[in-house]
């Protein structure tokens, strides 16, 4: 069963980026090009209320969802199954 | 990944010139901060600001910092940046970035990979460089702050973008790294993030002392300094390096800066 990441609790995100860098080294990968997820900071945060927004590729379905869920240090995702 | 030589950015803000250059007998000094010690001897006589990264930047987990190297008032000074620049210098395909001279007019330094634009002070460095891609350290306030939350202590940064009349610095990175063994790397990697136990703060309190991420850096002491856990890292990477290199280290950085103190 397909299974979805979900960004269900962003603005728990400190920006440590480790779902991006998990999902490139599943795909071989070590740098940011081409990533599957962004992290982006939010420039009209006020200081020591730092946001950040994240975003997410289709194709990262593709990918072993779990295992990026998991290494989000703060628990900014879910896992849905689909039918 | 080969043993390689260092790659140095050098920036001239008096000339608004710039250049890549490599250094193969800089492979002796590992980590970030010997090679910023070594560098701040080179460079010495142009008063440089240095940020320095390991081999390790980037790659492997709890190893984040950067070593921001400067001389204060004949003082050599070491001190470590959190956030995200190492990745971004890592990303960028460098090992150091040497800032030296004085900008006739503020300036903004605007950096993707190995290039380098002088931008007016008017433009926004939060709109330079490649979204998510990229670290901004600016004036935030009365603070020169990295991605607005990280600085350096004793306004060491203040002290050098005032000097040296930089508005601003954005770093971008976008090169893809070879890792020659893959398996083996992420082998290790995964060893290093399950000993998560070892690291010497507690999980969440801060972003740069999050535990489970790339950022803990002196907090992981227990992992890092065990030569062993080094050298098997450098080997991962492709590095050929001895246990010798790496157990002579401290005493070539001491030598390092006993020579420029």
């Amino acid at each position: 069963m397909p299974k979805i990441l979900k960004i269900s609790f962003p603005e728990k995100c400190v920006g440590c980026e480790m779902c991006a860098i998990e999902a490139q080294r599943q795909l071989r990968k070590i740098g940011l090009e081409g990533a599957l997820i962004r992290v982006f900071r939010n420039t009209n945060s006020k200081l020591g209320n730092i946001e950040y927004a994240l975003e997410i590729d289709p194709r990262i379905s593709s990918l072993n969802v779990d295992k990026i869920q998991k290494i989000c240090p703060k628990g900014v995702f879910e896992v849905e199954e689909t039918d | 990944m080969e043993t390689r030589p260092r790659k140095i950015l050098s920036i001239d803000l008096t000339k608004k010139e710039y250049e890549v250059k490599s250094f193969e007998d800089l492979n002796s000094y590992i980590g970030g901060v010997g090679l910023g010690f070594k560098l701040m001897e080179m460079y010495y006589d142009k008063n440089p600001l240095i940020f320095a990264v390991g081999p390790l930047n980037g790659l492997f987990p709890f190893a984040s910092k950067t070593a921001v190297v400067i001389n204060n008032d004949g003082v050599i000074e070491d001190v470590y940046l959190g956030g995200s620049i190492s990745l971004r210098i890592r990303y960028a395909g460098l090992d150091a970035i040497v800032i030296h001279g004085t900008s006739q007019e503020k300036t903004i330094l605007d950096i993707t990979n190995a290039g380098v634009s002088f931008k007016d002070p008017s433009e926004d460095p939060e709109a330079l460089g490649l979204p998510g891609k990229r670290s901004v350290i600016k004036v935030d306030g009365s603070k020169i702050l990295l991605g607005g939350y990280f600085t350096t202590p004793e306004h060491y940064l203040e002290k050098e973008f005032t000097d040296k009349n930089i508005s601003g610095i954005v770093v971008t990175g976008t090169e893809l790294i070879n890792i020659k063994d893959f398996d083996k790397y992420e082998d290790l990697y995964k060893k290093i993030l399950n000993r998560k136990d070892e690291l010497s703060v507690l999980e969440g309190t801060y972003p740069s002392v999050l535990l489970h991420s790339l950022v803990a850096c002196q907090y992981a002491d227990r992992i890092y300094t065990d030569v062993g856990v080094v050298f098997s890292c450098l080997n991962a990477l492709g590095y050929n390096y001895t246990h010798e290199d790496i157990e002579n280290l401290p005493k070539l950085i001491e030598q390092t800066l006993r020579r420029i103190s």
